[in-house]
């Protein structure tokens, strides 16, 4: 007796499980007639994005918004702060969002992947489409330029797959205050940077911090637009044979030496995600003249102390020779739809509806600023300071290094960027930098 | 016979579902890994290609692996020593040792096992800050430094302060678990040795280490693997794998591969290493390890 009231036991264990596995089962089925049924007569599009300082509402709007102007469509939208995590799941099991708004750079590479594995769709006709409930078409409204990358046209063949926007200026950050105080003049050339370098050093401020070697990225860039122009930048970026050698690189790895051993001691040390902020505070305690970092800093550091009438300041890199050009990188972030999305006719509907004025509007009411003609003239505030370099002679820079297939090991950034922390301690040489970049873009040229 | 097939069924069915969970939960996912650990995949999407051994020859020649396997083993090393070390002292201490509050202090010390690795690493970043961080502060007072030591900045010196922290974390915990078999030794052997005249650092040598052993070596398993583990934890809250690579370990190395740089399959080939090179030291361990039970 006892030993059947056990198996009976276990038997009833053994069907839960299957109970579990089943109700899985009618869940997927339950959900596949969902989706079946409202492909009939309203359309779903699927919309993912990073959840970011700009916040979830604006997206809801503009999808309300959208919904309005195109009928029979409804916005599914997954907003997570680790999108990749949410979505990443029934992507491998090939179920793909129609539309994702994730830019590059991100710490688990998500756009980088789809773009290395060729996995995107090609947006170039968005740029001749109409905007929805407007007369004007996408390319027309969108600042000459921007599509014009090597991030938003990734396989360098005039093809756009990954449409530009919210963008910010980025360049070099500084107190404005005291350089009233001192009577110190923001430098337009390199020469004055290390004089005023000098001066800084003898009343004890270091003349640059950075917030982690990840903010280089956008340094190095305009850096590299300045010593060679955007042809020696395009090239660079293209991992071009002998690049790292010729003389414009060399000006720039100079530079980047140099400053290296103008830098705050201690940067190092406080240069990762959990201590960038003690960089940062740098400036606005005086300790540290120059920054580089992009105009969300302002919100970051907000309700951090200061010291007495610190003003932001907000500088394009200063020019290497007399009269030169001077550059401020422009970062933006990137929407685009995977090559697998099963309304990718809808989901580029839904893009050029993004650059219409009503979506503008919605954006740009949470500072986020869309690469629209005429936009920067509707900010006001610190914005329209940050947003105005480009009005003062500053050139906008733009791209990235290109994304190549994936190369076990070898990571561009990492050695670019990530050994400038070792050029400021003294645990490497220029020299050692400069191998080192060369052979990890060796690398990636012959994965092209 | 009908009672023993009987008896063979039920037992069958009882340990099926057992068998089914561990086959589909662990069983498979780790065969995954070593499947996966053969193609060249970016993670996200369904595109993959099979590419043999090639991501375990690219690891092998790769200086950088190199680098974080030595950052391991450095952290597995110093770290294991210390907090065994330590863990066996204040056990005893706190068990033979006729201190006043005793629990108080076993409180204490089993806190930073309670606390999340992310505030661990906001009180030693608070700790190590260059400017005016504790030690610094303290060091300067005493006129041990002149200038500041950067602490998570100088390369050299890094690797230690992680081990620092992860030590601090995990004293508490080891400590708490010899405590509990240290009690279980009998008082009559450390009477009888008293007796004999032999001192406390002679009893600890031959009465407590010999009669703990079992659970000295279980503890040593576990040290190589949350070592391993907490590594990975401590770098990405602390120091994110710098400054310049200096603190990257095994599993911040994978992660780093396997996602920012679209390597999965080669992030599974460093899974697969660590997954065999843990595997073969918890076994060398065990055998160096092995003594003669001891009964009381």
């Amino acid at each position: 007796m006892k030993k059947m009231v056990c198996l009976a036991l276990a038997v009833m264990m053994a069907f839960t499980l299957a109970a579990c596995g089943s109700s899985n089962e009618s869940n997927k089925q339950n959900n596949a007639a969902g989706t079946g049924a409202s492909s009939g007569e309203t359309r779903t599009l699927k919309f993912a994005a990073l959840e970011t300082a700009y916040g979830k509402a604006i997206w809801e709007e503009v999808a309300a918004a959208f919904e309005k102007q195109v009928p029979n469509v409804k916005v599914d939208m997954t907003i997570e702060k680790n999108i990749e995590d949410v979505i990443g799941p029934s992507m491998k099991s090939g179920e793909f969002p129609d539309v994702i708004h994730l830019a590059v750079g991100q710490p688990k590479g998500l756009t980088e992947t789809f773009v290395k594995d060729n996995n995107m769709t090609e947006l170039t006709d968005v740029l001749s489409m109409t905007i929805p409930g407007e007369e004007g078409k996408v390319g027309e409204k969108i600042i000459p330029g921007f599509v014009d990358t090597t991030i938003t046209n990734p396989y360098n063949d005039g093809k756009t797959y990954l449409m530009p926007m919210f963008y910010s200026p980025t360049g070099l950050f500084y107190n404005a205050g005291l350089f009233e105080q001192k009577g110190w003049d923001v430098p337009a050339t390199w020469d004055e940077m290390w004089t005023l370098g000098d001066q800084a050093k003898a009343e004890g401020i270091a003349l640059f911090a950075y917030p982690t070697t990840g903010y280089f990225d956008s340094f190095f860039y305009a850096l590299l637009n300045e010593v060679g122009g955007p042809e020696f930048f395009t090239k660079a970026m293209n991992y071009t044979e002998g690049i790292w050698q010729s003389g414009e690189a060399g000006q720039a790895f100079d530079i980047i030496s140099k400053l290296a051993a103008y830098t705050e001691k201690t940067v190092p040390a406080n240069g990762n995600k959990d201590n960038f902020t003690k960089n940062q505070q740098l400036i606005l305690d005086n300790k540290a003249l120059f920054m580089p970092n992009g105009t969300w800093v302002v919100n970051e550091m907000g309700n951090a102390p200061r010291a007495e009438g610190f003003q932001w300041g907000f500088t394009a890199l200063p020019a290497v020779t007399d009269g030169g050009d001077r550059y401020s990188y422009t970062f933006f972030e990137q929407i685009w739809v995977p090559a697998k999305a099963e309304n990718a006719d809808l989901a580029k509907q839904f893009i050029a509806y993004l650059y219409s004025d009503e979506a503008a509007q919605i954006f740009a009411k949470s500072g986020a600023v869309q690469p629209i003609s005429g936009m920067s003239d509707k900010l006001d505030g610190d914005n329209k300071l940050f947003y105005s370099i480009y009005d003062q002679g500053a050139k906008a820079a733009m791209g990235a290094f290109v994304s190549t297939a994936p190369v076990e090991g070898v990571n561009i950034s990492d050695t670019v960027f990530g050994s400038i922390d070792s050029l400021v301690t003294g645990a490497k040489t220029r020299q050692d930098w400069v191998e080192a970049i060369t052979k990890a873009s060796d690398a990636l040229r012959s994965a092209q | 016979m009908p009672s023993t097939s009987g008896r063979s069924r039920f037992i069958f069915f009882c340990l099926a579902p057992a068998v089914v969970l561990f086959v589909v939960f662990l069983f498979i996912p780790s065969i995954d890994v070593f499947r996966m650990s053969l193609y060249k995949w970016g993670g996200y999407t369904d595109t993959k290609t099979f590419v043999g051994l090639n991501n375990f020859s690219k690891l092998f020649q790769s200086e950088k692996f190199y680098q974080v396997f030595q950052n391991s083993i450095l952290l597995i090393v110093v770290v294991t020593i210390i907090t065994f070390a330590l863990a066996l002292l204040f056990a005893a201490l706190l068990s033979r040792g006729k201190l006043k509050g005793t629990n108080g202090y076993r409180v204490v010390f089993y806190i930073p096992n309670i606390l999340s690795v992310v505030v661990i690493s906001a009180i030693f970043s608070a700790i190590y800050d260059p400017s005016n961080g504790l030690l610094n502060s303290i060091l300067q007072l005493f006129r041990v430094i002149d200038e500041p030591v950067l602490w998570l900045g100088d390369q050299k010196i890094v690797i230690y302060s992680l081990a620092g922290a992860m030590i601090w974390q995990a004293v508490g915990y080891y400590m708490v678990m010899y405590m509990a078999s240290m009690a279980n030794i009998p008082e009559s052997l450390y009477e009888s040795a008293n007796l004999e005249g032999a001192s406390p650092a002679h009893q600890f040598f031959t009465i407590t280490i010999p009669l703990i052993w079992t659970n000295i070596r279980t503890t040593l398993t576990f040290f190589i693997i949350s070592t391993i583990n907490m590594s990975f934890l401590f770098v990405t809250a602390m120091t994110s794998g710098g400054p310049d690579g200096a603190t990257e370990v095994f599993l911040s190395y994978m992660y780093k591969e396997a996602y920012t740089n679209s390597s999965y399959g080669y992030g599974m080939a460093i899974g697969v290493v660590v997954f065999l090179f843990s595997f073969a030291l918890a076994g060398i361990l065990n055998a160096v390890t092995k003594r003669d039970h001891l009964e009381y």
